[in-house]
């Protein structure tokens, strides 16, 4: 029986409770799981803070004003919390960035790693936010709804990561 | 559902979703960028299982009316460059935009960048969003799903469909079982030197302490 001291669960076993979480969303949320409009939400409040024109930009007031969206950041939020106790539960503590970057790009310093990370990070939302959503809007939950667009999304989302991973050493 | 409701319920369901990304180590990024290089398949297995999960989830609640699905448009050309440019900030970043926060909370502090860096790509698809959208404007389908496509009922072909992710499933995990892609740290990474590391070699993997 697996519990939350485990230090692994198999991954059919994670799938499947991630699967089953769509019963929650599309019944009380009306809306599938996702992760990356959350991003946008977090851009508007940000850009709010400087920029009184934020209030004229529909993409970002839809997402500053919708419940589905204060729902998903929620959501993320939420992720950060249940990972953390599962990470504490487990005894399973983390360096401040994970030895497979010094092996696959051989960054050894933490800012280094922290400048890629917030390339990648930027480059990943940019191309979330154009496709209109992600490995869960597109892959776990638009494929589970049989979308055609986001096959066609999952299929380009492998190809850009086998080609940049394709420049990395193998770990 | 009021906005309360609404934040108490995402936190709830998000939870759970970060117990089992940490748990699975779906969001290890020796998992995910060892997905992108073929070393390692546990994403693919945990996504082929929530995907096959919630097809039938949906062939249930559809397929009885309780629920309408709410599939995203199949537009060509943002669809496609969108999703190259987010595959390659997801092998940068050894995450996804959610498995970033997990990262977070597991502990590895260089995901509050990723998470930082996602919110000015967001920030900047949103200035930028007339011009991107413009210049991308091609081959807009709509909403459209097998179902529209296909003369066979929405449940049908999600059932049938979750089958044959299932017979996949069940494929992978006897040419690579589960246990042996994990790494010696439950981290997809592998001790000596780069590139030695091959899965099958490492039956005890993700049972050994992690070294932090």
């Amino acid at each position: 029986m697996p519990t939350l001291t485990d230090r692994v669960w198999s991954p059919y076993l994670a799938g499947v409770i991630i699967g089953l979480l769509q019963i929650p969303a599309f019944l009380l949320a009306d809306t599938a799981l996702g992760a990356s409009s959350s991003f946008v939400t977090a851009a508007g409040f940000l850009a709010s803070t400087v920029d009184s024109g934020v209030a004229q930009i529909d993409y970002f007031v839809s997402h500053m004003t919708s419940g589905k969206y204060f729902w998903q950041s929620a959501l993320v939020i939420g992720i950060a919390i249940g990972a953390f106790v599962s990470a504490r539960a487990s005894r399973s503590g983390r360096p401040s960035f994970s030895g497979a970057w010094t092996r696959l790009v051989g960054v050894r310093s933490f800012w280094a790693r922290s400048a890629m990370a917030f390339a990648g990070g930027f480059v990943m939302l940019l191309g979330a936010r154009i496709a209109g959503g992600c490995t869960s809007g597109h892959g776990i939950s638009g494929m589970a709804q049989l979308a055609i667009g986001s096959f066609a999304a999952v299929a380009a989302m492998f190809a850009g990561g086998i080609l940049v991973a394709s420049l990395f050493r193998r770990a | 559902m009021g906005i309360l409701g609404l934040v108490i319920l995402g936190l709830v369901m998000g939870l759970v979703f970060g117990v089992a990304l940490e748990k699975s180590r779906v969001m290890e990024p020796g998992i995910i960028v060892g997905q992108f290089q073929f070393r390692t398949f546990i994403m693919l297995k945990m996504f082929l299982t929530a995907t096959a999960t919630g097809l039938v989830v949906l062939a249930v609640l559809y397929g009885f009316g309780w629920v309408e699905l709410g599939p995203k448009a199949m537009a060509v050309g943002p669809v496609l460059v969108g999703g190259l440019i987010l595959g390659a900030g997801i092998a940068l970043s050894g995450a996804c935009p959610g498995t970033a926060l997990a990262q977070a909370g597991a502990g590895y502090r260089d995901a509050l960048f990723i998470i930082a860096g996602g919110v000015f790509g967001a920030m900047a698809y949103g200035y930028f969003k007339a011009e991107i959208d413009g210049l991308l404007a091609m081959g807009d389908y709509g909403k459209i799903t097998l179902a529209d496509v296909l003369p066979v009922p929405f449940w049908v072909l999600a059932l049938a469909f979750a089958a044959l992710l299932v017979a996949v499933i069940v494929a992978l995990e006897t040419w690579r079982p589960w246990r042996s892609e994990m790494g010696p740290g439950g981290t997809g990474v592998w001790d000596g030197e780069p590139g030695t590391g091959r899965a099958g070699k490492h039956p005890a993997g993700g049972t050994r302490p992690i070294e932090a």
